[in-house]
């Protein structure tokens, strides 16, 4: 899918040469150990060189050439994978071919080199109001999680139950974090992000890597660079209490379930766990769907979701407040069924058939295969999508069933509603 | 079959009406694996009187009842169709909106298969007082999450503030008391009255041969049979130009404050080109306005008003519409002030010119553009186009041709003040933090 070439030590190009769309897509990841403190600064940084640079000192200025550049898409964002903090530069811009002008695409790298390479300095600070203006920002989308009570949910389920371990560790990192962020200490995140981070460049379009090649090494001198290994496999703690219940002023019950398993992305038994979580509640055709929802109507949505990294099970249900000990048993059941291996050849067939078509799904758009390709590169270099469909037809009901056995209930959490006054005014 | 080649663009999109008035379009796209397909009824929760098939009186049903009849054509006598969309390896959804309910699968195999499920049950109603009682649970417990979800009522709040009569105030899902009343002769009743063929769109836009899949089509239909359509009467109330409530907060368990000002427009019951330029031309004054490079944006941005909830966004169908622009804000009833201001001030004196326009038509070109990499954009926009005789493929040209002076008249349709209305929800004490 992408041809890869090393651009230098720690920096690596991966291009594929496609016209497919009628765009060209630019990623540039930047990638690091994973620290509550790092996270908050990282955030903070991405948006900071995304707001303005020396050249475009105003956030207007800045989003005026992009306006003129027919519009490109051009954002920074932060976020972590297992115990890797990544930081990525995404632009996607039409291509020139279907425009009457030319050059385009190199005012669009320029634009990136002076993003990355030309900040908006102040005295060899960033400018002091952008970067209060900045956290400030960082800080309130942190708290905007409160608002939207399933990812709250999950929020405070991941907080509680691995409190200390990466897996509890927001990208935005904290508001204290962020808070008693210096302008210098981030200046010097800053500087080894650029210095000092393993980097991977991406390219999707109808480019040649020869031609990326050199607009890489003109627009992007980065040096070379020995990032150090990321640890995977933390130890999983166990949680001070296994169940919780929390109250907030709302009308629905957000049921989340976490369970801990032996099985991660890196072991050999990551497709099994796929289809172990398909099987049991990835899809409208699984056990918690046609269980809960269709035969009981207990819920409207309820679904688990398998998070390799660090190999975890969450369940997530919508339900009547006072039904929480109803669902967590039913839930157990589909488990337990699982377990049991009572898994029909339909469930098994359909469950191949939909990680196949998400997985090729999701390949049909630029973003979608940057973002599959840049995880799962760390299986096998030459990933392709038969390398994982090969992998699932392979997978038995038993291997199903004794990777469900291998699952422990780590932590139940519950955030329900209370009697409140009328809330109109 | 009749195809019409973009060269702009570089895409072909084939169409054909079958004998039963079914209007069929297929658009191929070159390296895709995925099939995307909608087939979509224009049938919404705004159409809740109106006069059945065969008869000559209107009636009305209950409040959610398309969103209801939505989620009733998965379950058949033999089963979930989720499940056979499974085994063929596709992923199915619906949806519905005030104007349309949309049935759709993707998939990257089976493609044939996956397309006559599509159109079979979506042909093929069964509905049972027994069914339609069990569904009431599933769908009051979705009700129950759009109830907590802040981002929501802030939406529909301000929709409720600006119309009196007509049925877009009321929610798409109705309320676990009007769905109570829903029975399945009424599921029926619906069913025969907005689902028929010549009331709907077929589209298939991704891996497609378009003659083979046609003829598919066509075979699929010529097999069942309908009943002559009469035509649809669908009967809206009449609603002032006026917002109804000019201000209006609620309480609930929210960190910050949300606030959004509404601007209705004095609807025209626009259609066709001319409905595409008036849209197009007011989505160009609202960025000019309140985009992104604004002197708006980047004041409120500074001055800590607005944060990246921040958005604005203008939609026009038959009958109804509204402008809205708003964000989370510590200080709601400021950033409603200036977004006030800002209105009047353009309402007084335009202040953008052709330089200005020529900036965010081509920013507009290179969005559209880009999304037409996007299967799941190019089907649900064509298919909403279609329903109001708009062409997607004319948004080009009539950016193209935009004229400074028909963003200002479009603005004028929503600049004045009695058609401004504010709505927020505010923290409830127990979630102030």
């Amino acid at each position: 899918m992408f041809d890869t070439i090393t651009i230098t030590d720690g920096v690596n190009l991966h291009v594929n040469e496609t016209k497919q769309f009628k765009t060209v897509s630019i990623a540039i990841k930047f990638k690091t150990g994973l620290t509550a403190g790092k996270a908050a600064a990282r955030s903070v940084l991405a948006n900071i060189l995304q707001h303005s640079n020396e050249n475009y000192p105003s956030h207007t200025a800045l989003r005026m050439v992009l306006d003129d550049l027919y519009g490109t898409s051009l954002y920074i964002d932060a976020t972590k994978r297992g115990s890797e903090h990544i930081v990525s530069l995404n632009v996607e811009t039409v291509n020139d071919q279907y425009l009457s002008e030319d050059g385009v695409l190199e005012k669009v790298l320029n634009l990136m080199h002076l993003i990355l390479f030309k900040p908006n300095f102040e005295n060899d600070l960033f400018k002091e109001t952008v970067f209060n203006r900045e956290k400030n920002v960082v800080k309130q989308r942190i708290e905007s999680i409160f608002d939207d009570k399933t990812r709250y949910a999950q929020h405070r389920l991941t907080e509680l139950a691995f409190a200390g371990h990466p897996a509890s560790i927001s990208a935005n990192g904290t508001i204290t974090d962020v808070e008693v962020l210096t302008n210098e200490a981030l200046r010097d995140v800053y500087r080894s992000m650029l210095t000092e981070d393993r980097i991977d460049i991406y390219t999707v379009g109808d480019l040649s890597a020869e031609t990326v090649a050199a607009y890489i090494q003109r627009y992007f001198p980065f040096g070379s660079r020995t990032p150090e290994s990321v640890q995977q496999h933390p130890e999983i703690p166990l949680p001070a209490a296994p169940r919780v219940t929390e109250t907030e002023d709302m009308k629905q019950g957000k049921l989340h379930i976490a369970y801990t398993s032996p099985v991660t992305f890196r072991d050999e038994k990551f497709p099994v766990m796929q289809l172990m979580n398909g099987v049991f509640g990835g899809y409208a055709h699984s056990k918690l769907f046609s269980n809960v929802r269709e035969k009981e109507s207990m819920a409207y949505y309820v679904s688990s979701s398998y998070s390799s990294q660090f190999g975890l099970l969450f369940v997530l249900a919508g339900i009547d407040q006072a039904m929480d000990e109803k669902a967590v048993r039913l839930i157990t059941e589909q488990l337990d069924d699982v377990k049991k291996g009572n898994i029909s050849d339909e469930e098994l067939g359909q469950t191949k058939a939909l990680l196949t078509n998400q997985l090729k799904e999701a390949l049909d758009s630029a973003r979608g295969q940057i973002e599959i390709y840049d995880q799962y590169m760390n299986l096998t270099p030459e990933f392709e999508s038969a390398y994982l469909i090969e992998k699932w037809q392979q997978v038995t009901k038993e291997e199903i069933a004794d990777a469900a056995n291998d699952l422990s209930l780590h932590m139940i959490y519950f955030l329900t509603g209370q009697e409140g006054e009328p809330n109109d005014e | 079959m009749n195809n019409l080649h973009f060269d702009q663009i570089d895409e072909t999109l084939y169409h054909e009406q079958l004998d039963n008035g079914l209007d069929v379009y297929i658009l191929p796209k070159k390296g895709f694996s995925k099939t995307y397909a909608t087939f979509t009824t224009k049938y919404g929760s705004i159409d809740n009187r109106f006069v059945p098939q065969g008869a000559e009186e209107p009636i009305s049903v209950p409040d959610g009842i398309a969103h209801f009849l939505e989620h009733k054509m998965f379950e058949k006598e033999e089963g979930d169709i989720f499940q056979q969309f499974s085994t063929q390896g596709a992923s199915a959804n619906a949806f519905t909106s005030f104007t349309r309910t949309a049935y759709l699968f993707s998939a990257t195999g089976q493609v044939n298969e996956n397309v006559r499920t599509l159109l079979d049950f979506v042909q093929s109603p069964y509905f049972t007082e027994k069914t339609v009682e069990k569904e009431k649970g599933i769908i009051g417990q979705e009700i129950t999450m759009y109830d907590d979800l802040a981002d929501w009522r802030l939406y529909f709040g301000l929709i409720e503030n600006m119309y009196q009569n007509h049925p877009v105030k009321i929610d798409i899902a109705g309320t676990i008391e009007s769905i109570s009343h829903i029975t399945a002769e009424h599921l029926y009743t619906c069913y025969n009255t907005f689902y028929h063929p010549s009331n709907m769109v077929l589209f298939i836009v991704g891996a497609a041969e378009p003659e083979e899949m046609m003829a598919l089509v066509r075979d699929n239909q010529a097999q069942k049979e309908f009943p002559p359509q009469q035509d649809i009467k669908r009967l809206y109330p009449d609603e002032p130009v006026e917002a109804v409530i000019k201000e209006r907060s609620l309480r609930m368990s929210v960190q910050k404050p949300k606030v959004l000002v509404g601007m209705k427009p004095i609807v025209k019951d626009l259609s066709g080109r001319e409905m595409l330029k008036h849209e197009l031309a007011m989505q160009l004054a609202l960025e000019l306005l309140f985009g992104r490079t604004s002197d708006f944006y980047h004041s409120a941005y500074e001055n800590d008003l607005i944060d990246e909830s921040y958005s604005y966004e203008f939609s026009l169908e038959q009958g109804f519409g509204y402008a809205m622009v708003g964000s989370d804000s510590s200080e709601p009833e400021k950033l409603a002030d200036e977004i006030a201001s800002t209105m009047d001030r353009a309402a007084e004196m335009w202040p953008f010119g052709a330089k200005d326009l020529d900036r965010v038509r081509r920013k507009k070109i290179g969005t559209f553009l880009r999304a037409l990499n996007s299967p799941e954009y190019i089907a649900n926009q064509f298919t909403r186009y279609k329903f109001n005789d708009m062409d997607l493929f004319e948004v080009v040209p009539v950016l193209e041709d935009m004229e400074v002076t028909d963003l200002q008249e479009a603005f004028a349709s929503i600049s004045g003040s009695e058609q401004r209305t504010v709505f927020s929800i505010l923290p409830s004490k127990k979630s102030s933090q």
